[in-house]
Order: C-alpha cells, then structure tokens, then sequence
C-alpha cells in the first residue's frame, strides 16, 4: 500500500495551500505504476501526479477541494 | 567598388576570374536579357490601342529585369539546381540564371496549361521544384521561407544553401528584420541578396531607408555584409565568399548590390519621377561587360555574334513553345486548392 | 453522405482519461516518434510547454532539436514553416494566440495557403498551424477572438477546431498526416487547464493509441428531433448543458462541425431536414461570418426545409469587453443559446 501525496510545489513555503484541479481516474480503479492519476496546481504552478506503484486506488479528496500539499490525496493497495 | 563590413580574406578582383567563368556569366547575362526583351515585345504587342493591362497574350501586371542581370548571374553561377531561391516579383533574371526551364517559364508567364504552375500563378508566382526556385510578389515575404529551406537542409545534413533576394525597398519591411536575425541567430545556411536598384517603384532610397546602405544593416544583425556594384565579376566574388560560409555552416551573409533598373516598375510606368532615365543606357551593365571582355581578348564579333545568337534561338524557341501550348480549361479553375 | 459519431466500443479498450490540452499533445507527442520529420516551432513551446499547454512535456522527450522556441518573429517562423515544408519535412508552428494573426497574415493566406494552387500542384505545403483561440476569462479584445470563419474564408487552407479531448487528438493526428496546411483552433476553454473555469466536459476518455477523426466530418454530439444547434467548440459544451437542462421538454439536436475546412453541408441538411428548426452558435463575430454560411447552406439547397427562421447566437460584431459582465453579455453562453432553442421552436 501506498500514500499518493499532493505534491510540494512551494519550496519556501511548506504549509501552502493547493487545490485538487482534476482527477484522470475514478474511485476503485487499477492503475499502473506512473499512470496520470491527477492534476494539481498551488498558484500558478501546476503539476501531474503519477502513482507511485501499481494496484486500486481509492480517492481521499474531492476535486476543487483545498489541500495541503504533502497530504495524502489517495490512497493504492 | 566594393565596401565590406568585416575583416575577412578580400573578394577576387576583377582579374582574378578565370575566363570561362567570366564567358559563363557573359551568356547568362545575354539570355536573361534576350528573354527579358522578348517579353517586352510580346506584352506590348497587343495591349493597344492605348494600355489596357487586362488584354493580350501575357496580361496582368509585368516587372522585367532589364539591367540588373549582373545579379543574377554573380550569384547563381554558385549554385547547383540543389540550392534553393527565393526571387521577388521581378524573377526572371533570377530563374534563368538558376536554371529553370526556359519553355515551362515562359509557358506560365503566357498563362498556359504546359506552365510551370499550370497557368495558376503567372509571372510573380513562378515554382520549379525541380531547382528549388520559387517567388513571390509579395515584398519581403520571401526572404521567410528561403529561412525555411535553408533549415531543412541543415536538418537533412547538405550543405545545400538558399539565396533569398529582395529590392532595396523590401529592406524596410518587418519581415526582412525578423528573417535577417532569425538567420543569424541559428546560422541558417542562408544567402540574403538585396538588389538596390535606387527605386521602390517611383520612391528613391534617399526618402526611404534611413541609412545609406542595407550593406550597413548587417551589422545590426550579427550578419558579415557586403555592397558592390552591378559589376558581375565583383559580385560573382562576394556571392562566392558567401555561399562558401554558408556552406561551411557559418551562418548568412549579406549582400546588396547597386544595380540598375532600365526600366520601369512595370510595364506600363511611364517613370516620370525619374531623372536619371537619360545616361541609363550608358549604365547598361552588359555592354559594358561585353567590351572589356572584348578588350581583355574573350570576345570577338564571331564569339560574340554565336553567343547572341544561340540565346536568340532559345528564347524563340521558349516563346514558340508557349504560344502553342493550350489555354488551361476554365472547367479546372478550381483544381490545385487542396492535394 | 451520413454524420460521424466518434465510435466508441473497439477504441476504448485500452484508454485513459486525459484533457482535451493532453490528448492533444499526446497526438503529436505520437506522431513525432513514428515520423522524424515532424517537428514544433513557436514561441514558449519549449521549456514553458506552450501558454495553453498545447506542448507540455514534449521538450522533455524530444529536445531543443525538434521542440524549438523562437523569437517573437511570426512572420520568420511561420515563413520559414512553410519553406521546411515544401523540402520535405512536416513542421507544427504555433500562433500563440489567433488575435495575433494580423502580424504574420501575408504568410499564412498569401503564403502558405497558396503556393500549392500557384504551382499548379507541384509543390506541396504539408504543415499545420496550431492557434488559441476563444475568451471568456476577460482577456479582452485582442487575446479572446476566434476569427476562424476568417481563416475559412481564405482559400488554401483546412480548418479544424476540436470540442474535445477524443477529437483533439484524432484531428491533431489527421492535420499532422495531411499533406495540406491544416489550421488546428484550440480554444482555451475547452483545454482543461487548471487555471480556468472549471469545465467537466474536457476530461473525457480516449484511447491510447494512435487514431484519426477524419477532416471535414462533423459528428452529431447529441441526437433530438425538434431543434438542430449547428456550433462547435466550447459551444458544443455549452448547448449540451441547456439540452440536458430541457430534456424532457424540448428534444435538442447538436451538430458539432469539428472542421470548417472543409464544411461538412450534408451534416448540416440531414439534421436539418429532420428537424425544421436552425439555432446556429457561434463565439466568433456574426456578420460575415461562419453563421451566415451555415444558414446559406440550408437555403441555397431549399429553404423550404425551415420551419421558421434560423437564429444565429454569436458575438454581436462587438470587440469582446474585458469586464465580465460586459464579456458574458457579448458571448454565446447558455442564456442566450436556451433563448434561441425557445425562440425557433416557438416560431
């Protein structure tokens, strides 16, 4: 099992706040190592979250919903 | 006279050029022109009574090149059929001396169905694949995609190059600007040629260009630059240093020569504004070029007399070939839009 | 001759959900491994991935060599485009945005579009010209307009603005396969960029492989019997958002055009010819325009076919405003598109 985490996009400030733009899979889905789970974007910068390994993934946050980043946004078993 | 703007080893002189070289340009030099004044003829001949520039065998608007020959044939004589140009609405010199097919040019320029386009294109809009020339009559626009070859022939690794010509005009264009230091800035294997022929139709270069040469323009650019009479020895020597560094993948180089226009714009421009119409038959470069190759032993009345000949032959023959080839089939108007 | 649905069943297997900005990438990203000749020019297409990301990730995998920034120098790049086309190689050029097109026209219209009519057909121009284009996040006059019915209207070249993900990249395929000039229009608003409006309908699924949406095929994006809405891109999102809110009560038909070069009119007449009734959505100006030619081309084969007349929804030959409310009253949004349906069917 791992953590899909938001990513740190914002170096000087850990705490940031980004927002969860668009899921490219659904709750339950098997995914591949490295297959484009989601998008995310803290300001202006925007970046592409792959999974980490293969298996189901389960979805822990909605899109459009706040996070902050190094929060696990899902999860793969 | 020749002014250059870089240090680099100098230019053959005039005495330098062997003669078959100088023989060569001499015949170019001599078909161009033979052509040029047939299509004078044949353009006039049936425009009457007055000028109705929709009538006749060859309508529509016309630019010959009268006088500015030494251009053409300085450069090409450096070329291969591999090479590309790009030639302006004035093209003629500059298709002959690279080696179209004279009967297919004239075919388009007659609007035939045998034309290099067909009859789609006419006289400014001449394409040959088969040397890789094509133009424009749009002022500037084809110094662009010369850029253009000359990056696919370095993508494809020749060492081919393209010869992107403009008038002296063209110089104040933005895209003149865009395509000199997009060249320099990724040594495309480019050769820019400006013919200033001191007039932009009826506009003199003095009210024009805000410097005294496009030769001086190169260094705003990065690009080496050259500016020589229309002398086609002393061209044929800054052509050939500068297809050299092309080739040698040095980047463009700038050439402007100052040549003569002897005749109007267009056919048709009665050329009031020009004052300096009177000595222009004594500018005439190819008189000049026939008398000092006669001087230096090259040319008799014999050699002299077979060379004009035989352009005659193959002008007349060109023509010929033109006149008798079909008019395009209205029914086909819309073909050639898309492959 | 019939409309074009995507087919769905065989191509899915093997699919992923991607937004319309990657699925269009990936079709290039495609192509530019299969044929070395293809390459991309423009301006922060490199390391930047292109404004609207119609480039993302492809300096990563393909280098500076095929993936290439240049100056702000539309008339030379777009130029030069064209000249590495006709000896041989297949170049993308991107015109950052379409409102920029004034700066480099001679080039496209005169130029590019043209050279193979002027050869008679022995020369041959196979490039495509990629463009942003559409408003609607107050980016005013001159970085909103969609001026394709210009660019249809000057002979020479293919048009083709995909709706979404699944026709992004099969039409980025198809342009980059023809050996003509193809003019592929993005609009903004249905890239699926993080940093708009949110817009569900532009992440879809699409196959993973490589596929083509022919050229010149329009596809029917929902069937209905009272009312045909003739439109494309964002539009086609935003009729399916008021068919969806009036089914029930008004049974809407939408044809997505997916090209204007060429137009599919046979689409455009079997729809029609069902339904009696012409609502025609257009982001780009209305007179003069693509709206016109959609309604000429019901009336010039038999006007008879309508029912009542046909409603054009577009900008009112207005410069779009940078206020929002003022935009959103200049564009063809919902409102005014459930306006016209009720209009034509009322009539």
């Amino acid at each position: 099992m791992s953590d899909v985490l938001f990513p740190a996009l914002s170096e000087k400030q850990p705490d940031s706040e980004g927002v969860l733009s668009a899921w490219f899979v659904t709750d339950g889905e098997t995914v591949r190592e490295d297959q484009l789970t989601a998008e995310v974007q803290v300001d202006k910068v925007s970046a592409e979250v792959p999974a980490p390994q293969a298996g189901v993934i389960t979805l822990l946050v909605k899109e459009d919903e706040t996070v902050v980043q190094g929060t696990p946004i899902a999860r793969i078993t | 006279m020749t002014t250059s703007t870089d240090d680099r080893a100098p230019a053959p002189g005039r005495g330098e050029l062997d003669s078959d070289t100088r023989l060569r340009l001499y015949r170019t030099m001599v078909l161009s022109r033979t052509f040029e004044e047939a299509v004078l003829r044949e353009y006039h001949a049936d425009k009457g009574p007055g000028f109705d520039i929709g009538k006749g065998l060859v309508p529509g608007e016309m630019h010959l090149s009268a006088g500015q020959e030494p251009v053409a044939a300085g450069v090409c004589a450096h070329l291969t059929v591999d090479d590309a140009v790009t030639a302006t609405h004035r093209p003629h010199h500059f298709a002959i001396a690279h080696g179209v097919d004279l009967s297919k040019m004239a075919a388009e320029i007659f609007g035939r169905e045998t034309g290099l386009g067909r009859g789609r294109g006419g006289h400014m809009h001449l394409f040959d694949p088969a040397t890789h020339f094509s133009c424009s009559g749009i002022i500037a626009e084809g110094y662009p995609p010369a850029l253009g070859q000359a990056f696919a022939f370095q993508r494809q690794g020749s060492d081919r190059i393209a010869v992107a010509v403009t008038g002296e005009g063209a110089a104040n264009q933005g895209g003149f600007h865009e395509s000199l230091n997009l060249a320099a800035l990724w040594k495309l294997p480019v050769v820019f040629v400006v013919e200033d022929n001191d007039w932009a139709i009826s506009v003199p270069r003095s009210a024009s260009t805000a410097v005294p040469s496009n030769a001086a323009r190169g260094a705003a650019y990065g690009i080496p630059a050259d500016r020589v009479e229309n002398d086609a020895d002393a061209i044929y020597g800054v052509a050939g240093r500068a297809v050299a560094r092309a080739r040698a993948g040095e980047g463009p180089t700038l050439l402007e020569v100052h040549t003569l226009r002897l005749w109007g714009h267009f056919e048709g421009d009665a050329q009031g504004y020009r004052g300096d119409l009177d000595d222009a038959p004594q500018r005439d470069p190819i008189p000049a070029y026939e008398a000092r190759l006669r001087a230096d032993g090259l040319l008799d009345d014999v050699s002299c007399g077979e060379i004009k000949g035989q352009a005659q032959a193959r002008v007349e023959e060109a023509i010929a070939f033109a006149k008798a080839s079909p008019v395009p089939d209205p029914a086909g108007a819309r073909s050639y839009v898309f492959a | 001759m019939t409309t074009t649905d995507a087919p769905v069943a065989p191509e899915l297997r093997g699919s992923h959900r991607l937004t319309t900005a990657k699925a269009m990438v990936e079709a290039i990203e495609l192509e530019m491994r299969r044929d070395p000749s293809v390459f991309y020019i423009g301006e922060d297409v490199g390391a930047y991935g292109g404004i609207f990301s119609s480039t993302t990730g492809l300096l990563d995998t393909f280098g500076p060599q095929r993936v290439i920034d240049t100056p702000i120098s539309e008339t030379a790049f777009i130029g030069l485009a064209i000249g590495a086309a006709v000896e041989g190689l297949r170049p993308i050029a991107e015109l950052m945005f379409a409102d920029f097109m004034g700066v480099c026209l001679d080039q496209i219209y005169n130029h590019m579009a043209k050279i193979h009519f002027e050869s008679g057909g022995n020369v041959k121009v196979p490039m495509v010209l990629t463009t942003a284009v559409g408003g609607g996040y107050s980016d005013a006059a001159q970085h909103s307009q969609c001026l394709w019915g210009t660019f249809a209207h000057l002979p020479g070249m293919k048009v083709v603005i995909p709706s979404n993900p699944y026709d992004a990249k099969g039409l980025m395929t198809a342009a980059i396969r023809d050996d003509n000039p193809v003019v592929y229009m993005f609009h903004k608003g249905v890239m699926g960029l993080p940093w708009m409006a949110k817009n569900p309908r532009t992440l879809a699924e699409v196959p993973e492989g490589d596929y083509e949406v022919p050229i010149g095929k329009a596809a029917v994006a929902r069937e209905g019997g009272d009312v045909t809405v003739v439109t494309l891109s964002l539009s086609v999102h935003h009729a399916l958002d008021v068919a969806e809110k009036l089914d029930g009560s008004v049974s809407v038909e939408i044809l997505d055009l997916r090209s204007l070069v060429p137009l599919d009119r046979e689409a455009i007449l079997a729809s029609v010819a069902k339904t009696g009734r012409l609502v025609v959505v257009d982001e780009d100006y209305q007179s003069f325009g693509l709206s016109g030619e959609v309604a000429a081309t019901v009336t010039d084969v038999d006007p008879g076919l309508l029912r009542a007349p046909v409603v054009r929804v577009a900008n009112p030959d207005t410069p779009i405003p940078y206020a929002h409310a003022l935009e959103y009253a200049i564009l063809p949004r919902q409102d005014r598109i459930e306006t016209a349906i009720h209009r034509v069917t009322r009539a």
